[in-house]
């Protein structure tokens, strides 16, 4: 059936239930397969960078940090690493180890959210709501790291503005406990479960040649067993100090970029404990300058999405001359196109979703408007969560009889 | 001999007149310096077939004044990255696409003629990325001389002030003295 008549042309979005993120995606069909796809991105342009240049380096360094919900800190660390070797500054080994806990502890919500949105795209919405549970402790971590759920500010120039007290490292220690004894069961359903294999095994096929190819990174790459990773290959913060091991897999598929996630989120484990049990004491952070050093620099960090680039110049004064960031999700839309083509139309999401491509995730405040009395009130997120609990409460579901309080720490 | 320094000597035996130009900045960074498009070809040709950059991270654009640089991040098997640099006057900023050896810098280099204003011959067809339907040609934003406050994005058009002429600035002056 290889007429063109019999082709048909649909786009995907940029508005769509099966994605949560404005992308266009123009698919041409034979029958139910996909021969064709034609990837448009950019509806989320916000012109941060030419922003940067108008701005003081410090006040950069909160817009940086915007550039996505998820990858915030590493997004940060980039950027503060960049101009800290810019003006020649060496940051003292605790923060450099804060930064580590911080960035494993972003890629553990951030391979947890991915878990559940593939779930949910592939409509095993138990395991959605599974991963998201328990993805709800380590942002309960980071918000008591960093004081928010996202966009935590830890990072500034010239270290960390925020310590782990021995309180804290307890408390993280715990909680890793259960997150561990979870992920044991994804690890568990990821391997053994025969629908899951079913469903996401042989689709998404990106070779390990395409993979090098089109450069996608990250866990895209190492489920194509490429053996690349920032951590390793150019470490920075205190990676040359805590066993780092980058897990692949030789699946090539979509199966295989789920096997990678659901490790690693072991080893960040891993990495975690072993950094705060080897943390050095020491300043969080030392004086840095207002004015810049002329100079150009590229920083990589290593995303939970895989390598972020950070290209910096400055022209002496205290604002950059140009500031060029290319996240890991941009590396990945380019085998997009590869990975759809022979697929199933019903096979796009769980594909698109398997890159995880980036989308903002909510703060833990919101403006809440009563349209029936006209009151408008600012809820935290114990209010917010008292009030779902008692609306439920009301049309006869009571949350707090469910036994998932005894989890929590 | 490290491996920065070999490769840099295996760039200055093929091409002596960057001696002295090229920059080992740290360990795994390597910076040359900004090439015309006719040296820029053969060099970045010559570093990615037979010096063994087969990665390509991204291009970068940069507003030098009366150039546009362009900046090609690559790197090797050691996870070097060589700084590639290139560059074109800013009336004529004509540069070629490398998406035929590196498919994925299509993306960049669409950005680079969006916000930038380059001129990238063979650039494969497909939509433009990433400003929006409308956008008012002849506009390249990361341009300096580009101004966001003279940009309305209601109209979604630019309208910087006017030129001051002689007898404008003879007007302004009368206005003052008047005052």
């Amino acid at each position: 059936m290889s007429d063109n008549s019999k082709r048909i042309t649909i786009p995907i979005g940029p508005q769509h239930p099966a994605l949560k993120e404005p992308g266009c995606f123009t698919i041409t069909l034979e029958g139910e397969k996909v021969v064709n796809a034609v990837v448009g991105v950019g509806y989320n342009h916000r012109g941060l960078e030419k922003a940067c240049e108008s701005r003081t380096y410090i006040q950069d360094l909160y817009i940086i940090e915007r550039v996505c919900g998820i990858c915030s800190h590493t997004h940060s660390t980039a950027f503060c690493q960049g101009v800290e070797e810019l003006v020649g500054v060496e940051i003292s080994p605790r923060a450099k180890f804060i930064r580590v806990i911080m960035a494993e502890l972003e890629r553990l919500h951030s391979h947890l959210l991915w878990l559940g949105v593939a779930a949910h795209e592939i409509g095993f919405d138990t395991l959605f709501m599974y991963s998201w549970r328990d993805r709800e402790l380590v942002l309960d971590m980071l918000a008591m790291l960093g004081g928010n759920r996202v966009n935590y500010g830890i990072n500034t120039l010239g270290g960390v503005r925020r310590d782990i007290t021995p309180e804290m490292k307890e408390l993280i220690h715990k909680t890793l406990n259960i997150v561990e004894e979870q992920n044991k069961y994804y690890i568990d359903l990821a391997l053994h479960e025969t629908t899951l294999a079913a469903r996401l095994s042989g689709i998404g096929k990106l070779s390990h040649e395409d993979a090098i190819k089109y450069g996608a990174v990250g866990p895209v790459a190492r489920a194509s067993m490429v053996k690349d990773d920032i951590r390793v290959s150019e470490p920075y913060a205190a990676y040359d100090q805590i066993p780092v091991k980058v897990v692949t897999d030789d699946h090539c598929d979509v199966f295989g970029r789920a096997v990678v996630r659901v490790l690693e989120i072991m080893e960040s484990i891993s990495m975690i404990r072993f950094a705060l049990d080897n943390m050095p004491d020491g300043d969080l952070a030392v004086k840095f300058p207002r004015k810049v050093p002329a100079g150009e620099v590229f920083s990589r960090t290593e995303a939970p999405r895989g390598e972020d680039t950070h290209y910096i110049r400055g022209n002496g004064t205290d604002k950059p001359d140009r500031v060029r960031v290319r996240a890991a999700s941009e590396a990945n839309w380019h085998g997009m196109q590869h990975m759809l083509e022979g697929d199933y139309l019903a096979d796009v999401p769980i594909i698109i979703a398997a890159i995880d491509p980036c989308y903002s995730c909510t703060d833990r405040a919101f403006i809440v408007k009563d349209l029936d009395h006209g009151d408008q009130r600012v809820w935290d997120w114990q209010s917010l969560k008292r009030y779902s609990v008692d609306w439920y409460k009301k049309r006869g579901f009571d949350a707090s009889k469910i036994k998932l309080a005894e989890r929590r720490i | 001999m490290s491996g920065e320094e070999k490769i840099v000597a295996q760039i200055l035996e093929r091409y002596p007149f960057l001696e002295g130009k090229i920059t080992i900045q740290r360990r795994q960074r390597i910076i040359m310096p900004p090439l015309s498009r006719e040296k820029f070809e053969d060099v970045f040709k010559y570093v990615v077939d037979e010096v063994g950059f087969h990665r390509f991270h991204l291009v970068i654009g940069v507003d030098d004044g009366e150039d546009l640089g362009f900046i090609y991040a690559l790197s090797n098997e050691e996870n070097i990255v060589l700084l590639l640099k290139q560059k074109a006057p800013k009336e004529l900023p004509y540069i070629k696409s490398v998406c035929s050896v590196f498919p994925n810098a299509l993306w960049h280099e669409r950005e680079l003629v969006d916000l930038f204003g380059a001129q990238v011959e063979d650039l494969p067809p497909g939509p433009t990325y990433p400003l929006p339907d409308g956008w008012p040609a002849g506009n390249y934003p990361m341009r300096k001389e580009w101004k966001v406050e003279y940009f309305d994005k209601e109209t979604m058009t630019y309208n910087p002030p006017a030129e001051k002429t002689p007898e404008t600035a003879s007007d302004d002056k009368a206005k003052e003295a008047a005052k």
